[in-house]
């Protein structure tokens, strides 16, 4: 915002004196805000921290050095931890404020270091028999009680991610790509029903008020796993082909409800691009005419086009 | 000179989105707001980001299925190469024409989704037909590209035009250089900083002018450009790379390129100055920019001298950076020279929900599924930030 504009503004009688006295330092830029600038740092060295750490762990066990390292990365470990609850305000259901402005990259770092030293425990000592699962499920667990009890959004992700991970679903847009996603055996059947019951965990906790703030980041993982899953059983499965097309349009049509209730479009975004692709695929089958397929996609992108924009303020967010 | 939106709506829907930023942070009440938004009009269409991205996917693939029934009925077995690259041309510029009148004149759309699809679908059927015209030649080509994304920049304030015009001038300033040849290839990096120097001077100087205010998106983003531009141009990596490349430059064992004291210092130098000048005046976008290239820099000076042992850079820099930004935090606590480590306005896409997203997908990443890593223990690479 310019300075003549502001005092516009203030002339207009549209903003009191007091409050052109706050903006005005802001708007000038004789205050300069380095909020961003030093989160994304401190992000950036937590993430090459951990990486460098991880890498260090694998290489030459057993060495003297190596073993100062794994001191090293056991006592960083703790005093994250440490720092943590020492300095945590106390648990509750709404959200809490983080005691300082890095508060949340001490969690984060302490966090991924966790996976690390826990990586080592299983490498050197076969701390649990069956391998990786158990690893797995030890770290989902760990990072919900961190995530709850720190109030930490990003915590959260990761045990989201760890979680489905022990079920063998892997969360990241890079299996996505090169299709493998879900491809072993019939993993989209688990995944179906690894996304349904996440989405109504989320539903029930929402209900009972516990962390209302962390619905949204359980939503995006269950709509996204349930509605891939669904699709992935549309285009590999040809003989319940009806069934998984029924199961995606019965989570587009949950998700548009909720979508609406929560005014959140992102889950709008997903309910149509997913129910299109599918309703798509399903027409391969049917449209044989080259001049039909074009008409096909100008007229229902232009239908689709014409009825957000004729209803626009259905999908407005409130004011 | 004009943009193709209505002047008076941009302004006052710049002040609304302003003043809705202040009161999200509660510093003017939820009343005031709507007494300055209906003190300050705009009848255009302009939906939240997420129904701009469904509306220009939705318009991209309609204008595929137009676009392919308008081939149908255009072309047979008889047309040739230039009948085709006539009908692109003029195809592009009926649909600029369609975008301005239709959409944005008639509907009021103003960065719908929707104008941002037609726009880009116009200018790549125009400039499709400009190319063949000019039978792919490369001189004229680029100043053809130039001048269209220019325009389109201007006319409908579009940032990816800005950028793909800037880029298009860099191409021509570098093309000339090296088609001319011999001496000409060595001064290629001094012009770059010699033209673009004074544009970044330039474009610091249109900003003040308020008349420039519907621009600004897209001068901020021709300022961060020509910084980095004239970074690279500096930077020993990209004249050495490059030299090896294009001009066939042999290094010797021993040898280095030519110059190359100037290039070592300009990749120390330029960063560093940014940085300085940035602080000095309170200018984020050096700021940002000079962190992007003092990053680069490290990475140049480790690939040409490096120890051998990423696993150590990788952790040592990652303590570095920590132990800097705490302490900066620290130092922050209470403002100093007009700099707060608090967040005093939001900025778009600053919500924690994206934040967390984003953490889950480059960390939580890339994760060993059971099935996959089942067998043991060796899956070095980046396996420490795996949440197995």
């Amino acid at each position: 915002m310019r300075i003549e504009h502001l005092r516009e503004l203030r002339e207009k009688g549209l903003i009191t004196e007091h409050q052109y006295n706050t903006i005005e330092p802001i708007a000038t830029r004789k205050v300069l805000s380095v909020f961003y600038e030093l989160r994304i740092l401190l992000y950036l060295g937590v993430m090459l921290f951990t990486t460098g750490v991880g890498i260090l762990i694998y290489q030459n066990i057993g060495d003297m050095g190596h073993i100062l390292a794994v001191i090293g990365l056991f006592i960083l470990t703790g005093a994250c931890f440490w720092y943590a609850f020492r300095y945590a305000p106390g648990y509750s259901n709404g959200k809490t404020k983080a005691p300082t402005p890095y508060f949340d990259y001490v969690v984060l770092l302490g966090s991924l270091l966790f996976i690390s030293a826990l990586t080592y425990l299983q490498i050197q000592y076969e701390l649990f028999d069956d391998g990786l699962g158990a690893t797995t499920l030890v770290t989902a667990a760990f990072f919900f009680y961190a995530a709850y009890r720190f109030d930490h959004l990003g915590v959260l992700s990761l045990a989201i991610t760890a979680l489905a991970s022990f079920w063998g679903i892997s969360v990241s847009p890079q299996k996505w790509y090169s299709s493998d996603f879900f491809s072993e055996g019939e993993l989209y059947n688990i995944a179906l029903v690894f996304g349904a019951v996440l989405a109504t965990v989320a539903v029930v906790l929402d209900r009972r008020g516990v962390k209302r703030h962390f619905t949204f980041t359980y939503m995006n993982f269950s709509a996204l796993i349930f509605l891939t899953a669904a699709l992935t059983g549309v285009f590999v499965n040809p003989d319940y082909f009806a069934l998984y097309l029924l199961l995606l349009y019965a989570g587009c049509g949950v998700i548009v409800y909720s979508a609406h209730r929560r005014k959140s479009f992102l889950f709008l975004l997903y309910a149509f691009v997913y129910a299109y692709i599918g309703t798509t695929y399903m027409l391969i089958d049917l449209i044989q005419n080259v001049i039909l397929w074009l008409f096909y996609l100008f007229a229902s992108c232009g239908a689709f086009i014409f009825f957000i924009v004729q209803y626009k303020n259905y999908f407005k967010r409130a004011e | 000179m004009k943009s193709a939106y209505n002047a008076t709506w941009l302004h006052n829907l710049s002040i609304v989105k302003e003043v809705k930023q202040w009161r999200d942070y509660e510093m003017l009440s939820q009343e005031q707001f709507l007494v300055i938004s209906s003190e300050y009009p705009s009848s255009f269409y302009h939906p939240n980001v997420i129904i701009r991205i469904l509306l220009f996917l939705a318009t991209l693939i309609a204008l595929a299925g137009v676009t392919g029934l308008g081939a149908l009925v255009v072309f047979n077995t008889r047309s040739n190469e230039e009948y085709a690259f006539g009908v692109s041309l003029v195809y592009g510029i009926v649909s600029f024409i369609f975008l301005d009148r239709v959409f944005i004149y008639n509907a009021k759309h103003y960065k719908s989704g929707v104008t941002e699809a037609l726009l880009y679908h116009a200018l790549g059927y125009t400039l499709v037909g400009i190319a063949g015209m000019t039978e792919w030649e490369p001189l004229l080509m680029a100043s053809a590209f130039f001048v269209v994304f220019s325009i389109a920049a201007f006319r409908y304030i579009d940032l990816i035009s800005t950028a793909c015009a800037f880029a298009s001038l860099a191409f021509l300033l570098f093309y000339v250089l090296y088609d001319a040849g011999g001496y000409m290839q060595q001064i290629i990096p001094m012009a770059v900083i010699a033209l673009f120097t004074p544009l970044y001077f330039a474009v610091k100087k249109i900003k003040a002018y308020a008349a420039a205010n519907p621009w600004r998106p897209c001068l901020t983003l021709l300022e961060a450009l020509s910084l980095l531009l004239i970074y690279a141009a500096g930077n020993y990596f990209v004249v050495r790379e490059l030299s090896l490349e294009l001009m066939d430059l042999v290094i010797e064992e021993g040898q280095d390129i030519p110059f190359a004291y100037v290039f070592y210092s300009l990749t120390v130098a330029i960063p560093v100055g940014y940085l300085y000048f940035g602080i000095k005046r309170k200018d984020l976008v050096l700021i940002r920019v000079s962190l992007l290239a003092i990053a680069f820099s490290v990475v140049t000076f480790k690939y040409y001298f490096s120890l051998g042992h990423p696993e150590i850079s990788l952790t040592a820099a990652g303590a570095v950076l920590l132990t800097v930004s705490l302490l900066l935090f620290r130092y922050l606590k209470s403002p100093k020279y007009g700099y707060t480590r608090e967040n005093v306005l939001r900025e778009k896409w600053s919500d924690m929900n994206i934040e967390s997203f984003v953490i889950a997908q480059s960390l939580g990443g890339n994760t060993g599924t059971v099935q996959e890593t089942g067998g043991g223990g060796d899956f070095a690479g980046g396996g420490s930030t795996d949440s197995f």
